[in-house]
């Protein structure tokens, strides 16, 4: 569906059913450079349980109008206009990586509507190797490389995956030129310049989940510790055999994950 | 891993995760109709799409899925289908995105099985084709109209052998908001990989080259994930809801995939054209040994156009190799390793002179196929091609005289001495 935020039209995928505010939200957030492709493998499952469905683009991803948002913080701010436009109330969020920085704002700054959080894949911070921001202004398909390089584990550069006859590395990099130009750099300079995750994640109330990768390399363990230290009492998770991108890769184990935290903590009516 | 897999490790191990149960290296061959559910909810997430999995092997099959992602990975497209031929490949792809009243502009030189489909069989199903000389890029420009949702064609035209210009050709698809795809039996990916200059969606007659041995009849779609299919509302069966499966959106869903995930929900469920996993087994022994045969396909077709060109009996050669070939600067662009191992040649005495060369060959054999490892022959204006009119065999490039022949891999002299007994027996009837 679409909805306008600040003049521009927003997508947001519902799951296969339509949106209702009257049942509990799952609001599933994607990460640099992705859309809410990522989180197919989950988001229709909650559809059909009783829940109603928000799986945004970010401003300039794929379906939504740009330009891409420059802050973390912008981003939380949108999000919040968003979940406010659908009338989104009892809210657990998932979020993968870069959209986990932005859950950490959203969270701390709107909690009124927050039942749950679930970070996938992320420390406090994600700091960005200069030559990949360089790649991503001057040379995308480059940076499209390094990141679905460094973001698939084992499987996904085995073109492995649990949806038989798909690729899930050459789907990634479909999604990724289909973005605009700019946004990949944007995204990856937002989430450079982005310091605040400490104070963020210690104002959290809600219930918190935490799922690493063994095998992250863009968001390694010892990273998503740090996070898991600053959070308030969180229930931690580690798939051992993902890569980064846990939502295609382990996408069975995180649906089984997401299912018991979110089902106990904000419960289909 | 730093970087990405290169072709041929893709080709031995892509898509296959090896059975955790007993350490099988070879993909197993599971042979079973239906798979046990664990559980009622995982059951329902399966039927639902919500998960992927395997309910029943019409729609999905564990050794068909390895196939099915390595095709996939070689291909550099973001899903693919197989199916139980190419020619079901061909038309569950079609059917996917055209119905009653749709148009298609394909080049005109085919497949013999393709032009047949467009030309006789679509039509009683509402869905008409333009066919227009494939390097004829006006032309082919010129028969876009409204109703027009696809351009079928084939890199290397059969048997003709013209190329076709991908980039310009995906060009105009794109001005027209129309999805290109192609035929890339005969260059296979490791000859030519389609997606990247531009093509929507591959399809694979994968008995041939890519299976590469005689041994199996199979098929594949390869869906690019690079069209936009919601841009502008003419794709209904991949934007809009779809009734069977809950009203399901599969461009929201599924992106990149949309397409492949159609066919698999509707063409693999309603038409039943799938691949046997046994056929997947075979056909994925051969994928794993497809660049060294091609390599051999390639020299030993180097080796046959310097002899069948030299040869005093033989009227003309055509190969895109050839310098003198009208594609020829087309394939040293799409086809640098080599432009495939189909050539055709004409020789001199006409069709008895054909028939007594094609009847007193002893390694070569006459029969209706190609990519085989072993060296084939056939007449095509009275086999593979039979089916079509005069007026189809001239723009297909077909005359009285020719001969279509897929190199194989056999030691070249013998094949040679094997093609002057035929030579010989030609003569004697007037060659």
């Amino acid at each position: 569906m679409y909805v306008e935020v600040g003049g521009k039209k927003v997508f947001a995928a519902t799951g296969g059913k339509p949106f209702d505010s009257k049942k509990p939200v799952v609001l599933f957030l994607h990460g640099s450079g992705f859309d809410h492709t990522i989180w197919g493998l989950h988001s229709r499952f909650f559809a059909f349980r009783q829940y109603s469905v928000l799986v945004p683009d970010l401003p300039g991803h794929t379906n939504s109008e740009g330009p891409p948002l420059g802050s973390i913080e912008d981003m939380a701010d949108w999000l919040e206009a968003v979940t406010q436009a659908v009338d989104a109330k009892d809210i657990s969020v998932v979020a993968h990586s870069q959209g986990c920085l932005v859950t950490l704002e959203f969270v701390s700054r709107h909690p009124a509507r927050v039942k749950s959080a679930s970070f996938v894949a992320s420390g406090l911070a994600t700091p960005i190797n200069p030559a990949l921001i360089e790649a991503a202004e001057k040379d995308p398909e480059s940076a499209i490389a390094m990141m679905l390089s460094w973001g698939f584990g084992p499987a996904g550069h085995l073109h492995q995956g649990p949806i038989p006859g798909n690729s899930m590395l050459a789907g990634g990099r479909k999604v990724m030129r289909r973005n605009v130009p700019n946004e990949l750099a944007a995204d990856l300079k937002a989430c450079n310049a982005y310091k605040n995750g400490k104070a963020a994640a210690a104002a959290i109330r809600c219930p918190v989940q935490v799922v690493l990768a063994g095998k992250d390399r863009m968001a390694p363990r010892k990273a998503g510790m740090e996070l898991v230290a600053h959070l308030n009492e969180p229930e931690l998770h580690v798939v051992e055999e993902s890569g980064h991108i846990i939502p295609q890769e382990a996408p069975n184990r995180l649906r089984r994950l997401l299912r018991d935290f979110i089902f106990r903590h904000n419960p289909a009516r | 891993m730093s970087g990405f897999y290169r072709f041929d490790t893709l080709a031995l191990h892509a898509g296959q995760t090896v059975d955790p149960e007993f350490g099988a290296r070879a993909a197993p061959i599971y042979q079973t109709t239906s798979y046990v559910f664990p559980d009622t909810d995982t059951a329902s997430s399966i039927f639902n799409l919500e998960r992927g999995g395997h309910a029943y092997s019409r729609i999905t099959n564990p050794t068909v899925g390895v196939l099915e992602q390595r095709i996939a990975a070689l291909e550099g497209g973001s899903a693919a289908v197989c199916t139980s031929s190419g020619m079901a490949a061909t038309f569950c792809a079609i059917t996917a995105i055209l119905g009653q009243g749709d148009h298609i502009v394909a080049s005109s030189q085919m497949y013999g099985g393709n032009i047949s489909l467009m030309k006789n069989t679509l039509p009683r199903f509402g869905i008409t084709a333009t066919f227009v000389d494939p390097t004829d890029l006006d032309g082919l420009q010129k028969a876009i109209g409204e109703n027009t949702k696809l351009i079928y064609g084939e890199l290397i035209g059969n048997p003709g052998l013209d190329i076709m210009d991908l980039e310009a050709v995906a060009e105009i698809a794109d001005a027209s908001r129309v999805p290109f795809m192609v035929d890339a039996t005969f260059n296979t990916p490791y000859l030519c990989r389609c997606l990247d200059y531009g093509a929507n969606i591959t399809i694979h007659s994968v008995t041939k080259w890519m299976g590469g041995h005689g041994a199996a009849i199979g098929g594949a779609i390869v869906d690019g994930g690079n069209f936009d299919w919601g841009r502008d509302g003419r794709f209904p069966t991949i934007t809009e809801p779809y009734a069977p499966f809950q009203g399901i959106n599969f461009w929201e869903e599924f992106g990149p995939s949309a397409f492949a995930t159609r066919i698999r929900a509707e063409a693999m469920r309603d038409f039943g054209a799938s691949m046997a996993p046994m056929n997947a087994f075979l056909l994925l022994q051969g994928l794993e040994t497809l660049s060294l045969r091609m390599d051999r396909h390639l020299d030993n077709t180097r080796a046959m156009l310097d002899y069948l060109s030299g040869h005093p009996q033989v009227k003309w050669v055509n190969h895109p190799d050839l310098p003198e070939h009208r594609s020829h600067e087309l394939a040293k662009k799409y086809l640098p390793k080599g432009a495939g191992s189909i050539v055709s040649f004409g020789i001199e005495g006409g069709r008895d002179a054909g028939r007594a060369f094609i009847e007193n060959l002893e390694l070569a054999s006459h029969l209706a196929n190609v990519g085989d490892a072993k060296t084939l022959i056939i007449h095509p204006a009275t086999t593979t091609h039979s089916r079509i009119d005069a007026e189809a065999l001239v723009a297909a490039g077909i005359t009285e005289d020719m001969l279509r022949l897929s190199v194989g891999l056999e030691d070249v002299d013998d094949l040679k001495a094997d093609f002057e007994q035929g030579f010989r027996a030609a003569k004697k009837v007037g060659g």
